[in-house]
């Protein structure tokens, strides 16, 4: 499955886009980036002990944002297309 | 008077008359201040019934109560006018450094009155008032009448002005104060260019007097603390401006591609995003008046055949010269950009209007002779070439100047126009975000996104998450969000402080400036008032009735989270009348009008 990365999250893993065998749950993929990229990473995908969203992010699967899919209990398949932001506005 | 000044500028320009009267002090209670106020001296003055571009349409720059003070992000003030492109009452407002100069000059408001039979400024350096001959200004585009009257005059003085575009009559014209702050939307440079009136010179030495001090100080901070420590206003913004929307309203299926005509995802849309745009061509942000927020983009192309200088783009102008066109060449999107702040054209309606030509282009409806070449999708010369054609308002630019509407109309396709009341639908596909499709219908000056700004909620989740493709609770939630929109419009702070502070913090530095003791739920109720109050109008005016393009009602989404989606108009009209308490017609009851004091 294909992950892509957007604004500060670009700079956190020096990448905007990467293949990854996808994991059962986004949690869990989220979880693995947080051990891969560390402490700032963890602060802005997960709070608490890993088991909720952080406050600075909005996590798309195929273009529906997790919060309408379980949160981080949604579940991911390989050919899905995760995507990573940061909480971001304008208009 | 706290909060205001007390006075207001009367200027004909017909008779040469300035004169100064006291503001309507009920008035400014019952209506807040800019947009509402504004809104109120201008249907009390003016029929609804007349033409937009005549010499009995007034135009009014009108400060809110908060503009100049210390308030978050309160440098702004409103244009209101009956709107060339829409015939619906117009209300745009800008921010900058101009509002704040309007307050400490001496006045909240200018009302301006029929036409100067030659070109003229408007001086004011406090109590000097005086028209001026601006024969030598007319024809210069808006960087360069700056340049000049700050030459003359000196920097201190706040400058807004129009282009070429408005002095020819272009329906979406727009008034740009500090070179690239905008009035923009609805045709207000139109206006002001039929009156002659080619620029307001304004500078004060005066402050505004606020009625609880120490209180204000202590909301004053506390917002602006909140504002600070938010992950958007306190440095998203700041780092890559509003464009950073680029990718995320695209990854959500919601970014209107080729005129809405081919989906709403672009493959490339990153290429002219707000990350790309940081790393390419921005030199430094910047701030208008007192704002912590500083979202404004300085940019740069150095080199090739777009090389430039300017501020911008914002989103919506990046998605009308890009996605909306299908092009996604950012030096280009920057120069056409760049054109619309010169020229004075509001950048939403010209990319709009682009990308209609290119699909009735395509459908063989324009002759290619009309044009003067091919113009397909992904030109991304024609969004530049043509921008500078509407600004001068030449060739194939005159039926541009017009709008999509009357374009689509001229060469027989009207319903090909993404617009709404004849004004264009900005960046955000309302079949893929319900709530929206529901703003743009119903917003009281035709297709906009800033009169209540259902993309936070539906997509960013803010203040709260709501499902993008559900329709029920959007009529309250449409409701709320207009309501507390034209509360703060009118107050004279900046839209974006929702992004970090909400109704009570808004509520809390109004009350301290103006010395109210009025509860949350009364101050909002008065934006609910100046909502009924422009609707009131738009329905004596004849205006059409709330509705969406057909594409939005019949066309589903081919791909994406909204795939197979229209947007359901008809359900959520249903449930935001009753949320209103008008009638199923849309239009304000009895009731409605007497409870709220109209």
């Amino acid at each position: 499955m294909k992950v892509k990365f957007f604004a500060t999250y670009r700079h956190l893993t020096g990448c905007t886009v990467r293949e990854v065998c996808a994991p059962a749950t986004v949690g869990d993929l989220l979880r693995a980036f947080a051990e891969e990229y560390g402490d700032e990473m963890r602060r802005m995908l997960l709070s608490g002990a890993g088991d909720d969203l952080g406050p600075e992010a909005i996590i798309l699967i195929n273009g529906r944002n997790i919060l309408h899919l379980g949160v981080l209990d949604a579940p991911l398949q390989e050919g899905d297309t995760v995507a990573v932001f940061p909480v971001v506005a304008g208009g | 008077m706290n909060g205001w000044k007390g006075t207001i500028l009367r200027v004909n320009l017909k008779t040469g008359t300035i004169s100064k009267e006291p503001l309507n002090r009920q008035w400014a209670n019952d209506f807040v201040g800019a947009r509402g106020l504004g809104t109120k001296y201008y249907v009390e003055e003016c029929s609804p019934s007349i033409d937009a571009l005549s010499a009995e349409n007034k135009l009014i720059f009108m400060t809110g109560p908060l503009t100049g003070t210390l308030a978050t992000s309160a440098g702004r003030y409103e244009v209101v006018a009956k709107a060339p492109l829409t015939g619906t009452i117009g209300a745009a407002n800008s921010g900058g450094k101009f509002g704040p100069e309007i307050k400490y000059a001496g006045y909240d408001g200018i009302i301006f009155e029929d036409v100067s039979e030659t070109p003229v400024y408007l001086y004011i350096y406090d109590d000097v008032a005086e028209l001026r001959d601006a024969t030598e200004l007319w024809g210069l585009n808006i960087h360069k009448t700056t340049d000049r009257l700050e030459e003359q005059l000196g920097e201190q003085f706040a400058v807004a002005a129009i282009g070429p575009a408005g002095e020819r009559g272009s329906l979406f014209a727009c008034i740009n104060n500090d070179r690239n702050r905008a009035a923009g939307r609805g045709g207000m440079g139109a206006v002001m260019g039929g009156k002659k009136l080619k620029a307001v010179a304004i500078r004060g030495t005066g402050s505004v007097n606020v009625a609880r001090p120490q209180e204000f100080r202590r909301d004053a901070k506390k917002a602006r603390d909140m504002l600070l420590a938010h992950p958007v206003a306190g440095g998203g913004l700041a780092a890559y401006g509003t464009e950073v929307l680029v990718n995320i309203i695209n990854e959500s299926g919601a970014l209107p591609l080729n005129n809405w005509r081919d989906g709403s995802y672009m493959e490339t849309a990153d290429r002219f995003s707000g990350e790309t745009l940081a790393d390419t061509f921005l030199v430094k942000n910047r701030a208008c008046f007192g704002c912590t927020i500083a979202c404004g983009r300085v940019t740069r192309v150095s080199e090739g055949p777009y090389a430039s200088f300017g501020e911008g783009p914002e989103y919506e102008a990046g998605w009308s010269f890009g996605a909306s066109s299908g092009v996604d060449n950012l030096a280009a999107i920057c120069k056409a950009n760049f054109l619309c702040n010169e020229y004075g054209l509001d950048p939403i309606t010209m990319g709009a209007t682009i990308a209609c030509a290119m699909e009735l282009a395509e459908l063989g409806a324009i002759p290619e002779e009309d044009i003067g070449f091919k113009l397909r999708f992904g030109d991304a010369d024609a969004i530049v070439t043509l921008t500078e054609l509407t600004g001068k308002v030449e060739g194939f630019g005159e039926k541009l100047a017009l709008g999509s509407y009357r374009l689509g109309e001229l060469y027989g396709h009207p319903e090909l126009s993404m617009s709404v009341k004849k004004q264009e639908m900005p960046a955000y596909d309302g079949r893929a975000i319900q709530g929206m499709g529901l703003e743009y219908a119903t917003s009281n000056r035709g297709g906009c996104h800033v009169r209540g700004y259902l993309t936070s909620p539906e997509i960013l989740g803010i203040p709260l998450k709501t499902d993008p493709l559900v329709t029920k609770g959007k009529g309250a939630l449409c409701k709320l969000f207009q309501d507390l929109t034209a509360l703060i419009d009118s107050s004279g702070m900046c839209l974006f402080i929702t992004f970090g502070i909400g109704l009570p913090e808004v509520a809390e530095q109004y009350r301290a400036v103006v010395g109210s003791d009025e509860s949350d739920e009364e101050i909002l109720l008065k934006g609910e008032r100046i909502w009924n109050l422009e609707k009131q109008y738009n329905v004596a005016a004849g205006v059409e009735k709330d509705t969406l393009p057909p594409r939005l009602l019949r066309e589903e989404l081919p791909s994406g989270p909204a795939k197979g989606k229209v947007c359901e108009l008809d359900d959520l009209l249903e449930e935001y009348y009753a949320e209103r308490g008008w009638d199923e017609q849309g239009e304000p009851t009895k009731d409605k009008l007497t409870a709220l004091s109209l």
